[in-house]
C-alpha cells in the first residue's frame, strides 16, 4: 500500500502534470495531421524528455502516443485519410459513417472504445507484468538470448510484407550494432578509422531518421492532402453507452486481440486494428454490413489498437524487448532514466512501476474531455498547411538529435543517412520497424549470446537443453518456419481447387 | 527510388559477406574461444543467406498479398500520376540535414535553420509570403524553446541568439 502513496506522490506533481497535459495536446495535434505517426511524434519528444525527471518523462511518452493514436481517427473519420496507420484498417468504415451523416457517432466511437480500449490494455499491463517478472528471475543468458531472438522473430512475422525481407532488415538493424567498441572484446569494429564511430550508432538518431525524417521526404513525393471544410458537429458522446451495452462481445474481444498483439514485440497498434478488423467482419452476424459504414467493426477496432499500445509496455518493462515501434523508443528512454527494463524493476522500483500505472489510467481518462476539444479545433488543425508543418519537423530532428547525442553534430549526419535509408528500405518492401528492432535489441543479443557461449565453452547444447530455453527456441524455430507452412498451405489449397 | 528486388537483394548479400570477411579477421580475446567475431560473422552470414533468397523472389508472394489489402482500403487517388522526377524531391531533407552538419558551426542555428526552412517549405509548395515570415520566425521559437526550456545551447556563428 506504501508503495502505491508513494507513487501517487510520484505522479500528482507540478512538472508530470504539466508534461501530461502538454504532451497530450502535443499528441493529440501530431497524430490529427495526416501522415505523420504516433511513432514520429515520440521519436520527436525524446530530446525533451531528456532534460524531465523520470516520471515525467515516462508520462510524455505514454500520453503523447495514446492521443496521437486515437486523434489518428479524426482525418480518417473526416477526411477518409489515416492520421496514423493505426487508423487506416477502419477509415474507410469511419469514413462511410460521416457521409452517411454520422460523423459525430463515428468521432464519438473512435474516441470512447479508444478510451475503454486503453483503460483494459492497462489492466493487462497491471496483471501480467508482475506476473511474469517473478517468472522471469529465474532466467539466465540462454533464456535471453531466446526471448531475444523471440522478440525479432515475432517482428519479422507480424511485419505486412515478406517476411524474408523483414528478416534481412532485422539483419542489418543487428549488423548496425556491431558498429563500435562496445563489444565482448572491445575491439573497435566496423568503424574504417573513424573517432565518431567508435561509440556505435546510438539507437535516438536512428530512429528519428528512419520514422521522422523519411515522413518528411515521403511527403515531399505526394501530393498535399485535400483541404477539410469546417463543419458543425453535435454531441460526441451520446449514444455511445447503448453502443457499449450493444455490442459488449466485440469490444471485448477487441481489448483481448489489443492486448495479446501488443504482447507481441514488434507488433504494435496498427497490426491489432487490422487484425481486429478483419475478426470483427468474420465473426459477425452481418458481415455485408462492414465498409457501408456500420459501427460493429469500427468498435473492434479502435478497442484493439489502444489496448495494444498498454500492453506493449510489458516486454518492455520485463525484458527490454520492445511490444512495438514506440515502446522501443520508450526503453531507450528508460535507459537513459536509469530505469533499466529488467524483472527486478517490479521488486526494487516498484513505486516507479504504480507510477507508470496511474499515468497510463489518467492519460486515458483526459482523453476524453481533451479528445472532444480536439475534435471541435480538427478543421485548423487539420487544416495547417504541410509547407509549414514538415519544414519544422524537419529541423527538430535536426536540433532534438542534436542534443541528444551531446551536442555532436555527428548525430545530424546519422539522422539524414538513416531517413535515406528508410525512405529506400520502405520503397522496397523491407519494413523499418524490423530494422528498428534490431539496432534497439542488438547489443543484448549479442552480450547474451558470446556470454552463453563462452559459459558453456563454445557448445551450443545448452541452449536447446534447458527446459526453458527448450520452449523458447522452439517458439523461435516455430516462428521461423511459419511463413513456409503458411505459403505451402495455400499452394496446396490451391492445386485442390483446380483439381476440384 | 524502387529498385528490382535482385538489385537490394545483392546490396544484401553484398553487406553480408563484408560483414563475414570482416568479422573473421577480427581479434580473438586470449584464452576465450568466442569472441568479438562470433556475432557478425552470424549475421553476416544470415544476412547472405536472406539476400540470396530475396534476389531469387523468395516471399514476394506475402508482399502481394499485402499490397492488394492496402490498397483496397485506402482512397483511390482521383489525380492524375505526379511525375517521375517528383521523387527525386525525396533527397532534399536528407540534404538538408547535411548542411546543418556544415554549415551550422559557422554560420550559426539562426541562418541556418532559417535558410532549410525556407527551401523546404518552398519545396513543399508555400508561397514566399508564407515561407519567409515561417523560415524568421520558426528557428527563433526553437532555439527558445531548446536555449530556456531544456538549456541546450545551439550553435551561436555570426547570428547568436540575441539573450
Amino acid at each position: 500500500m506504501n508503495t502505491v502513496i508513494q507513487a501517487f506522490g510520484l505522479v500528482f506533481q507540478t512538472d508530470v502534470m504539466i508534461a501530461i497535459v502538454a504532451s497530450a495536446f502535443y499528441g493529440l495535434t501530431v497524430g490529427a495531421l495526416p501522415g505523420l505517426s504516433a511513432t514520429m511524434a515520440t521519436a520527436l519528444l525524446v530530446p525533451i524528455t531528456f532534460y524531465l525527471s523520470p516520471i515525467a518523462a515516462i508520462a510524455t511518452i505514454i500520453t503523447a502516443s495514446a492521443m496521437a493514436i486515437f486523434s489518428g481517427d479524426i482525418p480518417g473519420c473526416l477526411l477518409r485519410i489515416p492520421g496514423t496507420p493505426a487508423s487506416a484498417a477502419y477509415t474507410d468504415e469511419a469514413y462511410a459513417m460521416t457521409r452517411k451523416g454520422q460523423a459525430e457517432t463515428a468521432l464519438g466511437i473512435c474516441l470512447w472504445f479508444s478510451a475503454l480500449g486503453g483503460i483494459a490494455g492497462t489492466l493487462s499491463l497491471m496483471l501480467i507484468a508482475p506476473l511474469l517478472a517473478e517468472f522471469a528471475l529465474s532466467f539466465s543468458t540462454y533464456e535471453n538470448f531466446w526471448l531475444a531472438m523471440l522478440g525479432l522473430m515475432c517482428s519479422t512475422l507480424v511485419a505486412r510484407s515478406s517476411p524474408i525481407k523483414a528478416i534481412a532488415a532485422m539483419l542489418l538493424g543487428l549488423l548496425i550494432t556491431c558498429i563500435g567498441i562496445d563489444n565482448p572484446g572491445g575491439v573497435p569494429r566496423f568503424t574504417f578509422g573513424s573517432t565518431d564511430l567508435l561509440g556505435g550508432i546510438e539507437p535516438i538518431p536512428a530512429l528519428v531518421g528512419v520514422f521522422a525524417l523519411a515522413e518528411v521526404m515521403r511527403a515531399l513525393t505526394e501530393r498535399e492532402p485535400p483541404k477539410l471544410e469546417h463543419r458543425r458537429l453535435g454531441s460526441i458522446l451520446k449514444g455511445q453507452i447503448e453502443l457499449t451495452k450493444k455490442y459488449p462481445k466485440q469490444q471485448t474481444r477487441g481489448n483481448i486481440v489489443g492486448i495479446i498483439i501488443g504482447v507481441l514485440p514488434g507488433a504494435g497498434a496498427d497490426m491489432a486494428a487490422w487484425v481486429s478488423y478483419a475478426m470483427s467482419k468474420r465473426f459477425s452476424k452481418t458481415p455485408e454490413k462492414f465498409g457501408t459504414g456500420h459501427p460493429e467493426g469500427l468498435i473492434e477496432a479502435g478497442a484493439s489498437n489502444n489496448a495494444s499500445l498498454a500492453s506493449g509496455w510489458v516486454p518492455a518493462l520485463l525484458f527490454g524487448i520492445p511490444g512495438d515501434t514506440i515502446t522501443a523508443i520508450a526503453i531507450g528512454v528508460l535507459y537513459m532514466k536509469g530505469l533499466n527494463p529488467g524483472p527486478t524493476l517490479f521488486t526494487e522500483q516498484a513505486s516507479s512501476m504504480y507510477a507508470l500505472y496511474i499515468i497510463f489510467i489518467l492519460g486515458n481518462i483526459i482523453m476524453i474531455p481533451f479528445g472532444i476539444i480536439m475534435i471541435r479545433l480538427a478543421s485548423r488543425v487539420v487544416g495547417a498547411p504541410r509547407s509549414a508543418v514538415m519544414p519544422v519537423i524537419m529541423i527538430f530532428c535536426a536540433v532534438g538529435a542534436f542534443s541528444t547525442a551531446g551536442n555532436n553534430l555527428f548525430a545530424v549526419w546519422c539522422v539524414a543517412i538513416f531517413g535515406l535509408l528508410g525512405f529506400v528500405m520502405e520503397k522496397n518492401g523491407y519494413p523499418v520497424a524490423a530494422m528498428v528492432l534490431g539496432i534497439v535489441m542488438g547489443t543484448m543479443v549479442e552480450q547474451s549470446f558470446v556470454t552463453s557461449l563462452i559459459k558453456s565453452d563454445g557448445s551450443i547444447l545448452p541452449f536447446f537443453s534447458r527446459p526453458v530455453s527448450m520452449v523458447l527456441s522452439s517458439m523461435t524455430i516455430a516462428a521461423l518456419l511459419w511463413p513456409v507452412f503458411m505459403w505451402s498451405l495455400e499452394k496446396l489449397r490451391a492445386r485442390r481447387a483446380v483439381a476440384a | 527510388m524502387l529498385l528490382s528486388d535482385k538489385i537490394t537483394g545483392g546490396v544484401m548479400v553484398a553487406l553480408g559477406a563484408t560483414a563475414f570477411i570482416y568479422g573473421s579477421t577480427l581479434p580473438p580475446v586470449p584464452g576465450q574461444q568466442v569472441g568479438p567475431s562470433a556475432f557478425p560473422m552470424a549475421v553476416g552470414a544470415a544476412l547472405v543467406l536472406c539476400g540470396t533468397l530475396i534476389a531469387f523472389g523468395i516471399g514476394r508472394h506475402f508482399e502481394e498479398v499485402a499490397e492488394a489489402d492496402v490498397a483496397s482500403h485506402s482512397a483511390p487517388d482521383l489525380h492524375e500520376p505526379l511525375p517521375a522526377w517528383w521523387n527525386w524531391l525525396a533527397l532534399l531533407p536528407p540534404a538538408l540535414l547535411a548542411f546543418y552538419a556544415l554549415a551550422s558551426e559557422a554560420l550559426g542555428f539562426l541562418p541556418t535553420a532559417g535558410i532549410m526552412v525556407v527551401i523546404a517549405s518552398l519545396a513543399f509548395g508555400a508561397r514566399p509570403k508564407l515561407a519567409v515570415p515561417l523560415a524568421l520566425i520558426a528557428p527563433f521559437v526553437i532555439n527558445l524553446i531548446f536555449l530556456k526550456l531544456l538549456r541546450v545551447p545551439l550553435p551561436g556563428g555570426l547570428l547568436p541568439f540575441p539573450w
